[in-house]
């Protein structure tokens, strides 16, 4: 369903020059699963998710989403998927009702599909108390079960959370956890980023260990647990992460 | 482009912008209470000023004549003064014994020059400042019913009267008008009476009888006043009101989160552009019509009300012609404004720094705006060729009723405001297509680690900032060198130093300094590479077949823009310094072959090379040709080089050499001189010249029409050739090729 090759995103920075926010990143994503990408701050995933959701056009590299190349497809692929990340926030002048069926309208669902699934979706998210309400006056939690109704109003069959689940209430936090779950469960390929680990043994399949761009350890979570012989996940991240960041330094000493 | 999403997106920014109360306090409540609320204002402000009583301090009042009397029982005569001024005049005594006082008189008895000097001045700002009076009055001597001739001296006696009035004051300006009008009615009496004392008929002074009289209807005036007033009106609210919603569509968006989640839908970047484009383009030309209807509501009432107008002020309602005209004009200019807008603030992170980009918009408008309101500005085909300008100049001459004239000149605005339109329009689809625009990290700039990057990251070609900052870095020193080096020559000699310290200080040495420090291959940098000898002779021969064509354009040029008196004496020195000359081989040297060397260095080495990293040649031209002509400090002089320097570029870039650009640039200039330098003895002598050339004036020669068409033919099949088969040979081109497959103008190469 995705597959990632060799993806590379550089940046001009002033202070550092060539900044590479990703080097390199292959991995391959399949329906019915959740694939998480985890990282600390600045290991690159919110620039691979952008790549993926083709906001950002790689430097070189390729992924191939439901049979169509972010390079050479990027309206097909907006069609194929839902994004939803820490920076899609949603309109202040527009209540859930208006912004739901305005996204369902760009996707190009007909009037009467667009009314029955916003339905549907309203009624699954118990959202039908806001509907006329603004962006403005909703709380962190219903803003981020808005953008989620948002992003698989056209029922795409790839989503693609960068963070749902950060700043949100333990009961909006699980809300949000059984739906990508569900997703999943209706085959649905989904790209999970988080640095919550309990949340990303919870839900994710397989996952890719990133920092600095790099993808330092990838397969499924009891490959990994067993390939560093370390039970528990955080302690496993750290420790990666911390090895990583060590030969790092040293290859900068040298 | 789907315009069915370009619909959506317009529908939900209109929404949106209309449920903004700060937008929509710019777009309708301000023009509604403005007008009103200013006129109010106006007219409190005007009565105060003008109801306000003034205090007149009279000094030596007793020497004023009792027949005609100014002062009566401590008052203005009212025979000089009407009523209402005269109850605002309050007229202040003098204090007998006052010791200031006397002095004060007494210095004007002894030397009545003290009038204007300093020291008087400032006695009489402390008294009036001490005693609270708005205007001194100062009569030194008796004033009498003189002698019109003194039957001793034979010189006509003159009493007189002092006014002084404090300007930084304006309730003292206002009592030095009222009590100026008040002396202006009381000296008519007073000559008449003497004039009848001494029996000379009344008619003498004025001497001839001059009737003046307007013509112009009063529709015709008011259509005047009108219509400078109200283009300047639509285009400054135009251009405000497309400000707010501008910023709050982009920059707005990208701070409040939003933007990401508009750019991962189906839209693609051109419609959701073009959305957005429209929203600002109604809320502009809607501020603009509200602020219309608004200001012509509020002056048809006070007009109304006004049953004598306005004194001095034939104004009367607008004509319904002119509305029509403004708004036909408001939708291309509401376009241009709203879209440089919202390119400028697409670039801004946050509404706070949009604000800052969008004021150099405003400080460019603005003079745009104001050169149709000084009195001389016409619309001709020169005018007519400058946005916003000519377009305001258009609305002048419909709105007056000048149809025939202005509709003459209907095409040449229409063409410069669609193209200005169509290329901001393309700026914002780019704007909005550029990742580094719509992602634009905050960044710490400093001087030091600005420097480490460019010295870390130089290439062996420069980058298109290095050309860019080359280009303003040329303009900003010709600016100052041109001033610091002095006016006109003199002499042939003084000539040539400037000529060569002008050109070495402001053109080469910035760009050989540059291509040394901003590039890792100066060489290659500034072209110096081989060319092969046909190609040397073909670009010469470009250059002598192009000429004819370029003098043709000159003289369209002096045609449009024609040249002032000033040049025109400038160009008659500048022929004197010619003819000290040693030779025609200096003339040359120093008019044609050392700017071609240098100028060439710059404009199609360093700076055409580094703009080549935009991928497309043509834009690189076009920007390089843009600074060429731009550097040449007169107009006529820019728009010719500037189109020179177009075909220099494609010479540059076919073939990768300067050395072809330098012999086509040193042709032309030397083909112009002596042009410039030839005679009617050169021409009989040769029958090759007299085929070539004619004299329609007798004075100077000009190419025949035969030998423009012939030549001119030719050129372009040459500059064809060059474009179809570049000189450059496979070899250099290679050598040429960037790191990833990619050629220096950005074409994929066969091997890639």
């Amino acid at each position: 369903m995705i597959h990632v090759r060799k993806l590379r995103k550089s940046y001009q920075d002033l202070q550092s020059g060539q900044f590479k926010a990703l080097d390199g990143i292959s991995f391959d994503a399949m329906p019915g699963q959740v694939y998480g990408l985890l990282g600390p701050n600045g290991a690159g995933k919110t620039t691979a998710l952008r790549i993926l959701s083709t906001v950002l056009r790689p430097t070189s590299g390729t992924a191939i989403i439901n049979g169509f190349d972010v390079n050479e497809s990027p309206e097909e692929i907006r069609h194929q998927i839902g994004f939803v990340s820490t920076n899609t926030a949603i309109y202040d002048r527009m209540t859930a009702w208006e912004l739901v069926q305005y996204f369902g309208r760009l996707y190009g669902m007909d009037s009467e599909n667009l009314q029955i699934r916003m339905e549907h979706l309203f009624e699954r998210f118990q959202m039908n108390d806001i509907r006329n309400v603004l962006g403005s006056k909703m709380s962190t939690g219903m803003k981020q079960k808005v953008s989620i109704a948002r992003a698989i109003i056209h029922d795409p069959p790839v989503l693609i959370f960068d963070e749902a689940t950060s700043g949100l209430d333990i009961l909006v936090a699980r809300e949000v956890l059984r739906t990508v779950e569900q997703l999943a469960d209706q085959g649905k390929c989904v790209i999970f980023s988080s640095h919550i680990m309990t949340e990303v043994r919870r839900l994710c399949h397989r996952i890719a260990i990133m920092s600095h761009g790099r993808i330092l350890a990838e397969g499924s979570i009891e490959d990994i647990i067993e390939q560093y012989n370390e039970n528990d996940i955080e302690e496993l991240f750290y420790q990666i992460i911390s090895t990583h960041e060590q030969e790092k330094q040293r290859s900068v000493l040298s | 482009m789907k315009w069915s999403n370009v619909k959506l997106i317009f529908s939900r920014e209109m929404r949106d912008q209309m449920r903004d109360r700060r937008t929509l306090f710019t777009v309708a409540v301000l023009p509604i209470i403005l007008y009103p609320l200013m006129g109010m204002a106006m007219l409190q402000v005007s009565q105060f000023m003008r109801e306000h009583p003034t205090d007149i301090w009279i000094v030596g009042a007793e020497n004023l004549p009792e027949s005609p009397a100014l002062v009566v029982d401590g008052k203005v005569n009212s025979e000089f003064a009407s009523t209402k001024d005269l109850n605002l005049m309050h007229l202040v005594a003098s204090q007998e014994g006052d010791r200031e006082f006397k002095a004060l008189i007494q210095s004007f008895k002894e030397d009545p020059e003290a009038h204007g000097s300093r020291l008087i001045d400032q006695l009489l700002e402390e008294q009036m400042a001490r005693r609270g009076v708005d205007l001194a009055v100062v009569i030194p001597s008796v004033i009498q019913s003189p002698q019109l001739i003194d039957a001793e001296t034979k010189v006509a006696s003159q009493p007189k009267i002092y006014i002084f009035h404090n300007s930084a004051k304006d309730k003292s300006k206002i009592a030095a008008q009222r009590f100026s009008d008040v002396v202006a009615a009381w000296q008519k009496t007073f000559v008449q009476d003497v004039l009848q004392e001494n029996n000379v008929p009344q008619t003498l002074i004025r001497g001839v009888a001059v009737t003046s009289s307007d013509v112009a209807d009063k529709a015709g005036v008011s259509a005047a006043m009108w219509s400078k007033i109200l283009p300047f009106i639509v285009m400054i609210w135009s251009l405000t009101g497309a400000f707010y919603p501008a910023i709050d569509l982009c920059a707005g968006e990208k701070e409040r989160g939003t933007f990401e989640t508009l750019l991962s839908s189906p839209a693609k970047r051109s419609e959701i552009a073009i959305g957005k484009l429209m929203t600002v383009i109604s809320f502009s030309m809607a501020t603009a019509l509200l602020n219309l209807l608004s200001m012509a509501f509020t002056g048809l009432f006070v007009y109304s009300r006004l049953t004598g107008g306005i004194e001095g002020l034939s104004m009367g309602p607008p004509p319904v012609s002119s509305i029509l005209w403004l708004v036909i004009a408001l939708i291309p200019i509401s376009g241009l404004f709203s879209a440089v807008a919202l390119a400028a603030a697409a670039f801004a992170r946050s509404s706070k720094e949009g604000q800052y980009y969008l004021v150099p918009l405003m400080m460019i408008s603005m003079p745009l705006m104001m050169i149709p309101m000084l009195p001389a500005a016409k619309l001709d085909l020169g005018t007519s060729l400058i946005p916003v300008s000519g377009l305001m100049l258009l609305l002048r001459g419909l709105i007056e009723g000048q149809y025939e004239q202005s509709l003459q000149f209907f095409a040449p605005v229409c063409g410069v405001t669609l193209l200005c339109c169509w290329l901001s329009v393309r700026w914002v689809i780019y704007q909005f297509n550029s990742e580094t625009v719509l992602f634009r990290a905050s960044e710490r700039f400093g001087v030091g680690a600005w420097v480490k990057q460019i010295a870390s990251q130089r290439s062996d070609l420069p980058s298109v900032g290095s050309a860019i900052l080359c280009c303003i870095m040329i303009l900003v020193l010709s600016f100052f060198v041109s001033f610091s080096l002095g006016g006109v020559p003199d002499s042939f000699i003084s000539f040539t130093k400037m000529t060569i310290a002008q050109l070495l200080t402001t053109v080469l040495v910035p760009a050989l300094f540059m291509a040394l420090m901003l590039s890792k291959n100066p060489r290659k940098s500034l072209r110096l590479n081989t060319c092969s000898v046909p190609m040397a002779c073909a670009a010469v021969l470009m250059a002598i077949c192009f000429h004819p064509l370029f003098m043709a354009f000159r003289e369209l040029v002096m045609i449009v823009y024609p040249m002032t008196a000033d040049m025109s004496g400038f160009e008659s020195a500048f022929e004197k310094i010619l003819a000290g000359a040693p030779g025609i081989w200096a003339i040359l040297l120093v008019m044609a072959i050392l700017p071609a060397v240098m100028e060439e260095l710059a404009f199609r080495g360093f700076i055409l090379s580094g703009l080549e990293s935009l991928k497309n040649k043509w834009q690189a031209i076009a920007i390089a040709s843009l600074f060429f002509g731009l550097s040449h400090s007169i107009i006529q002089q820019s728009v010719i080089t500037g189109v020179v320097g177009i075909i220099l570029g494609i010479i540059a870039v076919e073939t990768r050499s300067i050395l072809p650009c330098i012999l086509y640039h040193a042709t032309h200039n030397s083909l112009t001189v002596l042009l410039s330098q030839t005679h009617s003895h050169h021409v009989d002598g040769s029958p090759f010249l007299s085929r070539m050339l004619h004299s329609p004036e007798g004075v100077g020669y000009e190419y025949n029409i035969v030998t423009t068409v012939v030549l001119g033919t030719l050129a372009c099949g040459l500059l064809a050739w060059f474009i179809k088969f570049p000189a450059v040979d496979k070899q250099q081109k290679s050598s040429s090729q960037g790191p990833e497959g990619l050629d220096a103008i950005g074409h994929p190469t066969a091997e890639a």
